[in-house]
């Protein structure tokens, strides 16, 4: 099987769930028979400050995703997926966490227009706070990432990997906050 | 079979334990602390006898692991690579004394840096060593790999570096496995102190063996398929060829596949040192030119006899500093083919994209100490205590305390309480009372604090020293220390207080107390100042004592509150400037602070700081 690896890049905050998020993504991804390679940032850099993961779907070699090679963007925050843009491919999907009512910002949005790059937004950081849980934001954006067309997984597959790799206490709620995300409008 | 989407560390430590490796000893540090964690889990799910043990320090690490290889056992010692700097003194002499049992030593390094104080390269501390060191390309690669050194290991009797980059340790791997077996080899350790204890006149035998060794080994790793390899084809000659090895061969992999381009040759020496003599010479011979790409110094570039057709760093065409990311890594490649008058290759890479980035002035995240953190307070207080004093500090989270103001220096391991003294003696001379406060954490000050401290006491330097414990290794993933007594695989160790530890060193001022507590904390601090200035004074200990907010969360704070903000708030930004918890933040609609109560942990320290008693406790709705 030589086809077209499938990369992400996922930022975000330290202590938003990029970790966790990633491990979804790619326990998913194994499950649907993808090799997958995945890179993750730990240490100083967990404690607040930008924190990437990069996943690799298919037959690669390395672990990181080149510049101008991510066919999608995962952000946890406006200003996140604003610094990792060098990461998309032309024709890649952009899938970020709102915050402001202002996203992308005009000089973004004409860029990603010119690169065929689709930018879609929903305030996953409110949902998952109005749901009493507003360290899930990660989980209410996978819920979001599954509606759109190019999503390589379904709803029902994260789902499972969700309810298999959720501790007990926490599978209910992080259940309720990707089904919120997962039903969400985008505007 | 079991599987399971493996981190590079839990590859590592898979790989130990398949071939057998009966003692794993460590001291945590990014990247690697998790290979021993990975260690303990992988040996109770498969119910094996391996010894696992965090050390008090990478040279405690090494000597323990040294003294179970020469009875006869698999052991390997796990470390970052300026722990290794830590076990120097002990790597160097294993070196001449060689093993009997098959030794691994694991330097992660930080080509970045990423979490370390320096980007040095493992590579060159095997060199100085003079012993064979290994550099896996993924987790996969470093899971064999771990195998294959016990066996050079026990072949030519020598401790191996294992030295996987950032990038294999947490980089994350599908892997699958057969149970695992427990070796059975029982500790045999045979008297020969001509050896084990020898003298300068048989250090230089030792050192002629050695020397023999890698000449040896340089010849085995010739053909150490796959991990010394490369694809010329006979007889065919090439404009360029690429010798890398580790994570950059990874990525060259991918470049040149992507591209199309299998024009270029590519040497990967997966066991660099010894070189490789005959397999690289066969390899540049048949190239106009060679370039180098290896991270994260310059190993086998140095080592190439003949170097006039070689580029690399020595020629400027790789940079000297830095992690080699594939962008940068396809640049590094394009440009020398163009410089060559060769096709360069097609960047999809967008300067466009970086120029908007930059022109958005992004934010600068720099890592912050946790809402909640008892470090924060402790160094707001320290500061708000003595200003003017040079507050010395260490390796850790609350190396942060650069945020507060409340860090001056940062040099290595156990700094914070040298440097106090030595500080403290180049001002003494001048007669200058120069007010200092070292700042370090329990596990650091187990680590490398006591002899700082034996020797500050016993030279009569004066400072005080706040040891900030919050009962765990925080900032490496929340490793038990001597103070808690528990052990690596979760067992009951011997607890050692630090009270213990300190009074033993000779401190007769010493106090606990709970950061959390700014006025009680202000009050000690005084006393503790001037304990330093008089005349039989010396120095002054606090341990300042609360638990780590990630690894206790409920214990940490106990009675949580809802904090808010008053009407009297002047938004003069003392609270967001000086005591910079990440939950205060200045709305400028209210054009006053404002409380992120998503991120609020409700510890409630925060009101103690406000001049204007502004931040108040709020009725639970």
């Amino acid at each position: 099987m030589n086809m077209k690896p499938i990369n992400f890049v996922i930022g975000g905050l330290g202590g938003q769930g990029i970790l966790f998020m990633t491990k979804i993504l790619a326990k998913t991804a194994l499950q649907k028979g993808f090799k997958v390679m995945g890179a993750e940032t730990h240490g100083m850099a967990q404690r607040g400050g930008s924190v990437i993961s990069h996943l690799r779907l298919g037959d690669v070699k390395s672990s990181l995703v080149k510049a101008g090679d991510a066919d999608f963007l995962l952000a946890l925050e406006e200003n996140e997926a604003y610094r990792n843009l060098p990461f998309l491919a032309k024709q890649g999907v952009l899938c970020s966490n709102r915050s402001s009512g202002n996203f992308p910002l005009p000089e973004v949005e004409g860029y990603l227009r010119k690169g065929g790059i689709t930018c879609h937004s929903i305030e996953a950081g409110r949902l998952s706070f109005e749901l009493g849980a507003p360290m899930s934001t990660n989980l209410a954006l996978l819920g979001y990432f599954t509606t759109l067309d190019k999503s390589p997984f379904t709803r029902e597959e994260f789902r499972k990997t969700i309810e298999e790799m959720s501790p007990d206490v926490y599978k209910e709620i992080n259940l309720k906050v990707f089904d919120k995300g997962a039903s969400a409008e985008e505007k | 079979m079991t599987e399971d989407f493996l981190l590079g560390n839990g590859a590592i430590a898979l790989g130990l334990l398949e071939a057998g490796c009966q003692v794993v000893t460590s001291y945590p540090g990014t990247p690697s602390s998790e290979i021993l964690p990975e260690v303990v889990r992988l040996k109770k799910a498969e119910k094996l006898n391996t010894y696992v043990e965090w050390s008090t320090n990478e040279k405690v690490a090494l000597d323990n692991a040294f003294a179970a290889a020469i009875t006869g056992k698999r052991t390997a010692c796990c470390m970052k690579q300026v722990g290794l700097n830590v076990a120097a003194d002990s790597l160097m002499s294993a070196a001449y004394l060689g093993t009997v049992g098959g030794m691994v030593i694991i330097s992660c390094d930080d080509p970045g840096p990423h979490s370390s104080q320096t980007e040095q390269d493992t590579r060159l501390m095997a060199r100085l060593a003079k012993v064979p060191v290994l550099d896996p390309a993924t987790p996969q690669e470093a899971r064999e790999m771990a195998g294959i050194a016990f066996n050079i290991s026990e072949t030519f009797s020598v401790p191996v570096i294992l030295r996987p980059a950032i990038r294999v340790c947490h980089a994350r791997q599908n892997m699958k496995w057969a149970a695992l077996l427990d070796r059975d080899t029982k500790a045999s350790f045979k008297k020969d102190p001509m050896r084990w204890a020898a003298t300068p006149k048989f250090r230089f035998r030792l050192h002629q063996e050695l020397n023999q060794k890698l000449k040896d080994i340089s010849q085995h790793f010739d053909s150490l398929q796959p991990f010394n390899s490369h694809n010329l084809e006979p007889e065919k000659h090439y404009p360029l060829g690429v010798i890398s090895g580790g994570v950059p061969y990874a990525v060259i992999q991918d470049i040149l596949s992507d591209a199309g381009r299998d024009d270029i040759p590519l040497l990967k020496l997966g066991a660099p040192y010894p070189l490789p003599q005959k397999l690289a010479d066969e390899f540049v011979t048949a190239c106009d030119k060679v370039l180098v790409v290896e991270e994260t110094d310059t190993l086998i570039e140095y080592l190439l006899r003949d170097r006039s057709k070689v580029l690399g760093r020595l020629s400027g065409d790789v940079p000297l500093e830095g992690e080699l990311i594939p962008e940068r890594i396809e640049q590094i490649i394009s440009q020398v083919l163009s410089g060559m008058r060769l096709h360069p290759l097609s960047i999809k890479a967008s300067r466009e994209a970086q120029d908007i980035v930059a022109g958005l002035d992004l934010p600068i995240r720099r890592p912050t100490l946790c809402p909640g953190c008892p470090h924060r307070s402790a160094f707001y207080t320290i500061r708000k205590t003595r200003p003017k004093a040079i507050f010395t500090s260490d390796i850790g989270c609350y190396t942060l305390g650069l945020n507060l103001g409340g860090v001056d220096t940062c040099l290595d391991m156990g700094a914070a309480i040298t440097m106090a003294s030595g500080l403290y003696h180049a001002h003494a001379q001048d007669e200058v009372q120069q007010p200092i406060v070292a700042t370090i954490g329990d596990s650091t000050f187990y680590h490398s604090g006591t002899a700082g401290l034996l020797s500050a006491v016993y030279n009569d330097a004066r400072f005080v020293l706040v040891v900030l414990d919050n009962q765990t290794t925080a900032m490496t993933g929340m490793q038990p220390t001597p103070g808690l007594g528990v052990r690596a695989d979760g067992s009951q160790g011997k607890t050692i207080p630090l009270e213990r530890v300190i009074k033993g060193c000779g401190i007769e001022f010493l106090e606990v107390l709970d950061p959390y507590d700014i006025k009680g904390m202000r009050a000690t601090l005084k006393r503790a100042f001037d304990y330093t200035k008089a005349p039989d004074g010396g120095i002054a200990v606090i341990i300042a004592r609360h638990p780590c907010i990630i690894a206790y969360r409920d214990l940490a704070v106990a009675n949580r509150i809802k904090v808010g903000i008053s009407d009297d708030c002047i938004a003069c930004n003392h609270c967001i400037d000086r005591f910079e918890c990440p939950a205060l933040f200045h709305d400028p609609v209210r054009e006053k602070t404002a409380i992120d109560q998503a991120l609020c942990i409700g510890c409630g320290v925060c009101l103690e700081v406000c001049p204007k008693s502004a931040i108040i406790e709020m009725d639970i709705e």
